[in-house]
């Protein structure tokens, strides 16, 4: 385990956060890193599951950003599925 | 002794051109420092200023400037007039200063340069006058601070700011660094004083003057109107330089060097005047919005004289269009939130009537960015203000400095996506919040990668410890000048009791 930054965007935010989350967390976790720095701070809770999507493609909830070939500062879209 | 009329002696005093015979002309004229862009020395010499001025005329007009402004701030010192002013309207003051009494009198060094550096002694006799003025603002705009520090000791960052690395000043010294302590003369004419000063000088000093006086803030206002009617005059070297360039087949010169530092000047004012124009200033002393401003300054007024001189608008247009409906909100949401980091204390300036009057202004504000307000109103209304502070950090652009804000164009309905432009150039990658900054980027990567943002030095171990108090540290920052809610959460509403020292 190691920390590793990424650009995050939150569904519905502002701005362009920069996340820290681990290398071999499950993206079901890195969705909730990244959203931890929007949802209920600017943006409104929803009651649907955040999943992770990376170059335009929804990523499966147990890859992590080493099986996904995710690059230190790529960006990282936590969106409600 | 009789007096000649100042137009039989004007053109032959101030014409003082020579053929250079003892060093070359890259010797005298290093292209580093007076890009000619190929232009031979003597078509440089019908370089002609629109407005012609002497030095005993200077001097006359100058002291009879002063003295107006140094005794209102004499008298109004004295007075009680700072303690009634509105929170909001002495944030937009004492942000003004951090950002803008440094950088005058790095102008002013830009204008030595052209003093210099000039390609003609008509351009270096206005350039020495500019050299005067901007030492004159980079003067006043510390000397009037500095004698209200005993009523605000925010003041104190009319000096200090750009002695930091404070994030928006590190936005503002890549800027101006760009504009004119590492440019040219030749480029500074156009960039510095034709793009900024013609363009958008105006915006923050005329723009603000008007709301000064009717916020009650004469000493500001009377400070500077005086400041802009030096611009006026030393911001016309821009248009003999772009003639020169134009006649000389290079009028594609003068607008690429417009089309670069017109954007970024852009990006800054969206910053600093949009917040203080559409959120601090009182809005019952509001004379128009931000985009109002922008539409009769810059679109209308500015982009005739580029028409005037026969160029375009930048090819960017329609961007810039887009972006005056969304970006300076989306900045000001970003101050507000990231609030400890900055020297002034931001007010939200949006309670329900300025929230009315933001959608009469930008319809739809209530739908896109009123919504974040809601959010984060309710989080102080039930006790939890700590939710509206910071965690960690925005992304910033390697071009303006500024946070990333693509997701709030993307949400408003602007943008056609949230993602930034990320480029790799030299195994390095560089993120941007816009194609035009990274077309600004691209167009002189030479001069730009080696700069770190705010985050690149938190990412590189400069900033230690890695986190908001230990980059708090690293701007300068102390606890007792962080910034707070200038209104002590007014704007959310009813607050329960426990919150309001939070």
């Amino acid at each position: 385990m190691a920390p590793f930054p990424v650009q995050g965007i939150t569904e519905g935010d502002f701005v362009v956060v920069l996340a820290l989350v681990d290398s071999e967390q499950p993206m079901s976790e890195v969705a909730q890193a990244i959203a931890y720095h929007g949802v209920g701070k600017r943006v409104a809770p929803q009651d649907r599951p955040l999943r992770v999507r990376y170059q335009g493609d929804l990523l499966p909830d147990d890859a992590t950003i080493e099986t996904a070939g995710v690059a230190p500062m790529d960006v990282l879209e936590a969106v409600y599925a | 002794m009789p007096r000649l009329p100042r137009s039989e002696w004007y053109d032959l005093t101030r014409d003082m051109n020579w053929d250079l015979s003892y060093v070359s002309e890259d010797q005298a004229f290093p292209p580093e420092l007076s890009n000619s862009f190929g232009v031979p020395a003597h078509d440089w010499w019908a370089w002609d200023e629109p407005y012609k001025i002497t030095y005993s005329e200077y001097v006359h007009n100058q002291a009879g400037k002063d003295a107006g402004v140094y005794s209102v701030n004499n008298v109004l010192n004295r007075s009680d007039i700072w303690d009634k002013l509105e929170p909001g309207w002495r944030a937009a003051v004492i942000a003004h200063y951090g950002a803008i009494a440094v950088a005058e009198y790095q102008a002013g060094i830009g204008e030595a340069r052209m003093a210099r550096f000039g390609r003609a002694a008509a351009w270096r006799n206005m350039a020495t006058f500019g050299t005067l003025d901007e030492t004159r603002h980079g003067q006043l705009q510390t000397y009037v601070p500095y004698q209200a520090l005993a009523k605000e000791p925010k003041f104190d960052w009319a000096h200090k700011a750009y002695h930091t690395n404070e994030w928006g000043v590190i936005a503002a010294r890549h800027l101006f660094d760009d504009m004119f302590l590492a440019n040219d003369a030749v480029s500074m004419a156009i960039q510095l004083t034709f793009t900024f000063e013609t363009g958008f000088t105006n915006l923050q000093f005329l723009g603000m003057a008007a709301d000064a006086m009717k916020a009650g803030d004469f000493d500001f206002g009377a400070l500077i109107s005086s400041i802009q009617t030096d611009e006026a005059r030393h911001a016309q070297q821009g248009e003999p330089t772009i003639k020169v360039l134009s006649k000389a087949g290079k009028a594609d010169v003068a607008q690429n060097l417009l089309d670069r530092m017109f954007w970024r000047a852009w990006k800054l004012f969206a910053l600093l005047t949009g917040f203080s124009m559409d959120y601090y200033t009182p809005l019952e002393n509001r004379t128009h919005s931000f985009k109002e401003f922008m539409d009769e300054f810059i679109n209308k007024q500015f982009i005739d004289q580029f028409r005037d001189f026969g160029l375009e608008k930048p090819w960017y247009w329609d961007q810039l269009l887009n972006e005056m409906n969304w970006t300076h909100h989306a900045y000001h949401l970003g101050v507000y939130f990231w609030r400890p980091t900055v020297w002034w204390n931001p007010v939200a300036g949006v309670g329900p009537a300025e929230r009315e009057w933001l959608e009469e202004k930008y319809p739809g504000w209530n739908a896109s960015f009123g919504k974040y307000w809601d959010v984060m109103g309710e989080n102080v209304r039930d006790g939890h203000p700590e939710l509206t502070l910071p965690e960690t950090f925005p992304v910033v652009c390697n071009s303006c400095q500024l946070p990333v804000c693509t997701p709030a164009g993307y949400a408003a309905g602007y943008l056609d996506s949230p993602l930034p432009y990320v480029v790799e150039y030299e195994g390095r990658k560089y993120t941007f919040c816009s194609e035009p900054c990274k077309w600004v980027f691209e167009m002189q990567p030479e001069t730009f990668a080696g700069h770190l943002s705010i985050i690149d030095r938190l990412l590189s171990g400069w900033i230690q410890p890695p986190d908001i108090p230990g980059a708090l540290a690293y701007m300068g920052l102390s606890p007792e000048e962080c910034g707070v809610d200038g209104t002590d959460y007014d704007w959310a509403g009813p607050v329960p009791p426990v919150t309001k020292s939070a």
